[in-house]
């Protein structure tokens, strides 16, 4: 792959290409590791204290399962994903990163933090019961569907989540990028429409009875492998979108 | 300096964009030579960048034809890592600093030279650690010239590089530019509508307006192209009677027209006979009256 020539400029192999995106999504680290992990450290002082003040109440914050704040971050990580196109797309195209690489590289990247984060909270829930919920009561880790099955749950469901909150801003923008803002609307409005299509097909065929029995059915397993199918689908829809997508001047 | 053949850098035929029911470039030919400095010129929306756009790969022609170093740049990797192109209202990555740009260009630009990055950033005042955001016009314009000289990449382009730099940083610039194509050839395309400050610069000028090439000529053969000549009405109208005239003014009985075309000894003499007063139309002059004369073109720089 690797070519020298007379101007004495060497084009690397895909491989470097590839990593050099992901380097620049990194140079200003903040965006992708520093914000989303002040988030968490934020979310988690929030339910220590209130943990805490209940306790101090006399009441029993052991077992309350229903806090939000183990998605914090998540809201955040959507932006980033739109900024990743929207504003790291036409600098690299700046810096000569052909589409391809770029979106390849993106891709890369998401899917590397995704495991990072993955294996993050799979390993933050377990300390978390390992100390008595962090000694306090607290359920910032251990909430929701988290806990409720075995460890690699909690890593396949993180990793899933992930890649979908990631992919869904990326992919999103490249529409914007590519057709501006009549593609975000009319991809926005074939979504609507394809929904209200099977929602007419159940019910045609009276299947609603049946659906609520699927989904009740439905495994944490089952239901995040639907999420990351999707956040794949984005995947490669961003990569064809992205392939003529052009900065705005 | 291609890979495979010593032509052109850039060669464009038919090139044509349009944006709905405008045209941002109509049918535009055009050939860039190894190692020269070129000069785009012309006026706001004129053109310059949407050309500049597409021979970088960063937009898609609706029509003709576009090679650099031999073939399309879009998505062509090889073609890509020989360019360099900071425009002038370049989008950068969320919470960039200038350190993060400096940071991350030596990993694309085989040829970036560290020491002289080095070099400009304390020339040029660029405040390292301050959020891109809140950089000043002439900052961030400073960002862009020296990612744009420190790349050395064999084409470069310059979009508006003067916007916001004080004449100090305008003449550091231009010292700079000159001084290191000297020692790393390279082929330059400059955009920019301060013409009198490149008119120095520039080896070979391209003249854009509204889409369309007006002049695609050598920068010497420009400047000695267009003369205006001064006197009474009546006298000035004879002189020029059959000439290509650009340009008339006047007040009262005095007249005051530009032509184009070459001016024989002769006809000097002749003027001054006349008591014609002959004078020579800089690149810039020349430029206002191509392109109409309504706005002088440094009124819609300053800002």
């Amino acid at each position: 792959m690797t070519t020298a020539t007379l101007d004495g400029i060497t084009v690397p192999p895909r491989s470097r290409r590839i990593w050099r995106v992901m380097r620049l999504h990194l140079a200003a680290p903040s965006v992708f590791l520093g914000i989303p992990w002040i988030i968490v450290g934020m979310a988690f002082f929030v339910s220590v204290a209130i943990a805490v003040l209940i306790a101090l109440n006399g009441g029993q914050a052991t077992g309350q399962r229903y806090s939000w704040a183990v998605l914090s971050p998540q809201w955040y990580l959507v932006v980033v994903g739109v900024q990743a196109v929207g504003l790291t797309f036409p600098f690299a195209l700046g810096f000569g990163v052909t589409r391809r690489d770029f979106w390849l590289g993106t891709a890369a990247l998401f899917t590397l933090l995704s495991l990072v984060n993955a294996a993050a909270y799979t390993i933050l829930l377990q300390v978390e019961r390992a100390t008595d919920h962090w000694w306090t009561g607290t359920h910032m880790f251990d909430s929701l569907w988290y806990g409720l099955g075995p460890w690699y749950h909690d890593f396949f469901s993180t990793f899933a989540l992930q890649m979908f909150v990631f992919f869904i801003g990326a992919a999103t923008t490249t529409l914007y990028m590519r057709w501006r803002v009549v593609g975000v609307i009319a991809a926005s409005a074939v979504v609507v429409v394809l929904l209200l299509a099977a929602a007419v097909v159940v019910t045609a065929v009276d299947g609603w009875s049946a659906l609520a029995d699927l989904l009740a059915t439905a495994t944490i397993p089952g239901i995040f492998t639907v999420v990351l199918a999707t956040a794949l689908l984005c995947a490669v829809g961003g990569y064809l979108v992205i392939r003529k997508a052009t900065p705005r001047s | 300096m291609s890979t495979h053949d010593t032509g052109p850098v850039v060669r464009a035929r038919g090139l044509t964009k349009t944006y709905g029911s405008f045209t941002a470039l109509d049918a535009v030919d055009l050939t860039f030579e190894a190692n020269r400095i070129y000069g785009l010129l012309g006026r706001n929306g004129a053109g310059k960048t949407t050309a500049m756009q597409l021979l970088t790969g960063q937009i898609f022609p609706d029509g003709g034809t576009v090679e650099v170093f031999g073939r399309t740049p879009a998505e062509h990797a090889d073609v890509l890592s020989r360019i360099c192109f900071i425009a002038e209202s370049q989008k950068y990555p969320d919470q960039f600093r200038p350190s993060h740009v400096f940071a991350s260009a030596p990993w694309f630009f085989p040829n970036w030279d560290e020491a002289l990055a080095a070099e400009l950033i304390a020339e040029f005042r660029v405040p390292l650690g301050r959020p891109i955001k809140k950089l000043s016009r002439g900052q961030l314009s400073a960002v862009g010239v020296i990612v744009g000289l420190a790349s050395r990449a064999p084409l470069t382009f310059f979009d508006e590089p003067y916007l916001g730099l004080d004449a100090v940083a305008r003449a550091t610039f231009y010292d700079r530019l000159l001084a290191d194509v000297a020692e790393h050839p390279r082929t330059i395309v400059l955009s920019t509508h301060l013409i009198d400050e490149v008119s120095n610069l520039i080896e070979h000028v391209v003249l854009v307006d509204r889409g369309r090439i007006l002049i695609d000529a050598d920068a010497e053969e420009v400047r000695g192209s267009a003369t205006t000549v001064v006197g009474t009405r009546g006298t000035v109208e004879a002189f020029v009677t059959g000439r290509d005239v650009i340009g008339r003014d006047g007040i009262g009985g005095l007249a005051s027209v530009t032509f184009t075309g070459p001016l024989h000894p002769t006809e000097r003499r002749e003027a001054r006979e006349l008591g014609l007063e002959l004078a020579p139309v800089s690149l810039q002059q020349l430029v206002v009256h191509l392109t109409g004369t309504e706005i002088p073109t440094e009124k819609e720089v300053v800002s």
